[in-house]
C-alpha cells in the first residue's frame, strides 16, 4: 500500500495534467469558454428565483431568500453527483489507455473529481459574490468552506474509486449509480428545508434519515454558506456524534475504495 | 522497410529486464458475462475457457541489448510486451525491470482530439511517466522530429493519420527512456520517416539503451537486433543469432500451407491470376520471362480513392519487389462493383526460388486495409544456372580488356 501511494505520488503530474485536460476540454470550442462555469450558477439562481419566488409564491411564506437556500445545497450536491457519474465510467471509457499504457489507474477517477472540484470552487465563489451583491450577511462560519470541501472530496474520492473499479467487471454499476443518485437526491435536504423532516416525522424516522452522510454534508454547506433563517439555529439536526460519524465514514470509504481499486487494477487491462 | 546495417555493440551483462518462468492465462468467455444478472443466473457454471498465452517463459534482456521478438499471430508476443510494461501482471512467475521504460504499443494512445499537438505532448509524456521539467528540455526536439511544423499548434483531431503517428513516435523516442518497448508500430508512416526512426533507434543502441522490438518484419529483426526470440504458442521456440532464428522461422512458416488475409472488405479481392506471356495461368517462370498479375476485385458500395498494390517476397519473407498505384502516381477516383486490374512485369529478374505474392487494396494513407491477401499466392522461378544470388543483371565479361 505504501508502495502504491508512492507510485501515485510519482505520477502526480499526470493527475494534474489530466485535470487540466478535463477543464480545458470542457470549454474548448465554446465562445464564452470558462465563463460558462460562472453563468451556469447565475442562471440557476434566476430560474429558482422565478420558479419559487414568483410562480410558487414561496416568498409569501417567509422564505425570502429561497433561491440562495437552494443554491447553497444544490451546488455541493451537483458536485457530488457529477463527479461520481463521471468517474464511475472513467476507467472503462479510457480503455484505450488502460490497455496500452502503464500508469496508476486511480488517476482516472481522481482526475474527474479534480476537474469537478475546480468548477465547484468557482461556483461557490460566485455564490458568495451573489450573497454579497444582494446584501445577504455571510455566516460567521464561512471560513469553514475549505474544511467542508475536504470532507466532501474525501467522501467522493473513496466512493468513486470503489465504483469505477467495480464498473470494469460489472457494467451495471454505472446504471445503478445513476438511479441511486436520483433517489438519493430526494433523501437529502437539498431542495426542501430540513425543518420539513424535523416537523413532520417521528424521532426514529429522523434518526434513520440522518444516517445518510450526504445529509450531513449538505446541511453543513447550507449552514456555512447561507443559513436560512427559516431553518433556525437548532433546526439543522446536525449533531457532533453525527458529524464525527460522517467524517469517520468518509475516511473509511476512502481507504476501502483505494484498497479495492488497487487490488483490482491488475486485471483491468484484460477485462476492458 | 529499409534494412540497415548497424554496427556491433557491446551489450553488458547487467540485466535490464528479467523474466522468471512467466506464465499468463486468459479467461476466454463464451459470451461476455458483463452484467450482474448473467453472473447471478450462471452462478455455478463456469462460462469461460482458460487460455495460456504464455507458458513458463524465462528470459533475461541485458542493458544495451536489442531484442527482437517474432512469432505467428497469437504466439504471445504482445502479451509478453504488455507484461514488461506492467499493463498486465503474470499469473505465475516474476518480472523485474531496471530503469525507466517507454512503450510504443500504439502510437498516440491517449491523445486527446480537442487538444493541440503541443498540449498533447505534455499530456502524453506524463502518461508515460515523465515530468514536465523533463519535457520542457526536449519539446523543441520532439516538435522538430515530428516534422509537424506550425501544425503543432492545431488540434489533434484535424491531423492526418500520418501526422498522428509521427507525433506519437516523436514523443516516445525523444523521451529517451532506458528501455524502449516497440510493438510493430514501425510499419506505419512513410519510408523517409521510417528511415528516420531506424536512425534514431540506432542512436539509442549506441547510447547503450535497451530495446525490445516485436515485429513481423524479419528484415528489421535480422538487421536491427542483437538477439531474436521466436515465440510459438506462448513458449520459447528458439532464441539467439538474428539471422539464424529468422531463417529457421521462415523455414517453419513456409511449411504452413495457409497465408493470411484481413481487412475491412469494403473492397474484396476475389481472385488473383498469375499469367504468363500467353495470358494463361502459370506458376513456373523462367528468369527474364514476363508476368502479369491480374487482380479481380469487387466493391458492394462505392469506395473513393483506393490504392491497389502487390509485393513479391522470397522464402525468408523479405520483400523483393513491390509497388502500388499511389507510388506510381495513378489516381483511382472511385471503384464500384466488379473490376480488374493488371500489373504487367515485362521481365522477371529473380533467380531460382519460390516467391510469395501479397496483394492489397487500402486507403491512400495506408491506415485502413480494405483487403490484404498476405502471401496467399506463389510462383517458382527457374534460371539457366549461369548466375548466383537473387537477381539477374546485365553483366558482360571481357577476358581481355583494353
Amino acid at each position: 500500500m505504501k508502495e502504491k501511494l508512492k507510485r501515485l505520488f510519482d505520477y502526480r503530474e499526470l493527475l494534474f495534467n489530466l485535470i487540466h485536460k478535463e477543464v480545458k476540454v470542457k470549454y474548448k470550442n465554446s465562445f464564452l469558454g470558462f465563463v460558462w462555469s460562472l453563468i451556469t450558477p447565475l442562471m440557476m439562481l434566476v430560474v429558482f428565483y422565478v420558479a419559487f419566488g414568483i410562480i410558487f409564491k414561496l416568498r409569501a411564506m417567509g422564505m425570502q431568500f429561497y433561491a440562495f437556500f437552494l443554491m447553497s445545497g444544490i451546488l455541493p450536491w451537483n458536485f457530488m453527483a457529477t463527479s461520481l457519474l463521471l468517474s464511475v465510467g472513467s476507467v472503462v471509457n479510457s480503455s484505450d489507455l488502460v490497455k496500452k499504457v502503464y500508469f496508476p489507474r486511480e488517476v482516472l477517477p481522481l482526475s474527474h473529481l479534480g476537474s469537478s472540484s475546480f468548477h465547484f470552487i468557482l461556483q461557490e465563489l460566485m455564490l458568495i459574490v451573489f450573497l454579497l451583491a444582494f446584501r445577504v450577511p455571510l455566516t460567521p462560519w464561512i471560513f469553514m468552506v475549505p474544511v467542508v470541501m475536504l470532507l466532501e472530496v474525501t467522501f467522493i474520492a473513496g466512493l468513486s474509486m470503489f465504483l469505477s473499479a467495480l464498473n470494469v467487471f460489472y457494467r451495471d454499476v454505472q446504471h445503478f449509480t445513476e438511479i441511486i443518485i436520483m433517489a438519493w437526491f430526494w433523501m437529502t435536504p437539498v431542495i426542501y428545508p430540513i425543518a420539513l423532516i424535523r416537523d413532520n416525522f417521528p424521532a426514529w424516522a429522523q434518526r434513520i434519515y440522518m444516517l445518510n452522510p450526504m445529509a450531513h454534508i449538505i446541511l453543513l454547506w447550507q449552514r456555512i454558506t447561507y443559513n436560512s433563517p427559516h431553518n433556525g439555529t437548532e433546526a439543522a439536526l446536525l449533531s457532533v456524534p453525527g458529524l464525527l460519524g460522517t467524517i469517520a465514514l468518509s475516511i473509511t470509504l476512502l481507504v476501502l475504495g483505494y484498497v479495492t481499486f488497487t487490488r483490482l487494477e491488475g486485471r483491468f487491462a484484460e477485462f476492458i | 522497410m529499409v534494412a540497415r546495417e548497424i554496427g556491433i555493440r557491446q551489450s553488458s551483462k547487467i540485466p535490464a529486464i528479467e523474466l522468471e518462468s512467466v506464465s499468463k492465462c486468459f479467461r476466454l468467455y463464451h459470451d461476455a458475462n458483463y452484467s450482474l444478472k448473467e453472473k447471478v443466473i450462471n452462478f455455478r457454471k463456469r462460462g469461460y475457457d482458460l487460455f495460456w498465452a504464455l507458458k513458463g517463459v524465462d528470459l533475461t534482456i541485458f542493458q544495451g541489448e536489442t531484442l527482437g521478438i517474432i512469432g505467428p499471430n497469437g504466439s504471445g508476443k504482445s502479451t509478453l510486451l504488455r507484461m514488461m510494461t506492467r499493463i498486465m501482471s503474470p499469473n505465475e512467475g516474476q518480472i523485474r525491470t531496471h530503469g525507466t521504460i517507454a512503450a510504443l504499443l500504439e502510437l498516440g494512445a491517449g491523445f486527446h482530439p480537442d487538444l493541440t499537438g503541443r498540449e498533447n505532448i505534455y499530456l502524453n509524456a506524463s502518461i508515460l511517466g515523465f515530468k514536465r521539467r523533463e519535457i520542457e528540455g526536449i519539446i523543441d526536439e520532439i516538435v522538430a522530429f515530428s516534422e509537424l511544423g506550425p501544425f503543432i499548434e492545431n488540434q489533434v483531431k484535424n491531423y492526418s493519420s500520418g501526422m498522428y503517428v509521427r507525433l506519437g513516435f516523436s514523443i516516445a523516442i525523444n523521451l529517451n527512456p532506458d528501455i524502449l518497448l516497440i510493438d510493430e508500430v514501425l510499419a506505419v508512416g512513410d519510408e523517409s520517416f521510417q528511415g528516420k526512426c531506424l536512425d534514431r533507434i540506432a542512436r539509442m543502441q549506441q547510447e547503450g539503451k535497451t530495446i525490445v522490438l516485436v515485429t513481423h518484419d524479419s528484415d528489421i529483426a535480422a538487421s536491427v537486433c542483437d538477439r531474436v526470440l521466436w515465440l510459438e504458442k506462448g513458449e520459447e521456440k528458439m532464441i539467439g543469432d538474428p539471422i539464424e532464428v529468422t531463417e529457421l522461422y521462415h523455414e517453419a512458416m513456409r511449411m504452413r500451407p495457409e497465408g493470411s488475409e484481413f481487412g475491412t472488405r469494403d473492397i474484396v479481392i476475389n481472385r488473383v491470376d498469375i499469367l504468363n506471356s500467353k495470358g494463361e495461368a502459370e506458376t513456373e517462370f523462367e528468369t527474364g520471362e514476363p508476368l502479369v498479375l491480374r487482380i479481380n476485385y469487387s466493391a458492394d458500395d462505392p469506395v473513393e480513392d483506393p490504392v491497389f498494390g502487390f509485393g513479391f517476397y522470397n522464402q525468408m519473407g523479405f520483400m523483393v519487389y513491390g509497388t502500388n498505384t499511389r507510388l506510381r502516381g495513378l489516381d483511382i477516383a472511385k471503384v464500384d462493383g466488379q473490376g480488374k486490374m493488371d500489373f504487367k512485369i515485362s521481365a522477371l529478374p529473380m533467380l531460382d526460388g519460390r516467391y510469395y505474392i501479397s496483394v492489397a487494396a487500402h486507403t491512400r494513407d495506408g491506415m485502413v486495409n480494405y483487403h490484404w491477401l498476405d502471401k496467399l499466392y506463389y510462383f517458382d522461378m527457374h534460371s539457366p544456372g549461369k548466375e548466383e544470388g537473387f537477381l539477374t543483371m546485365e553483366c558482360d565479361i571481357d577476358l581481355a580488356p583494353q
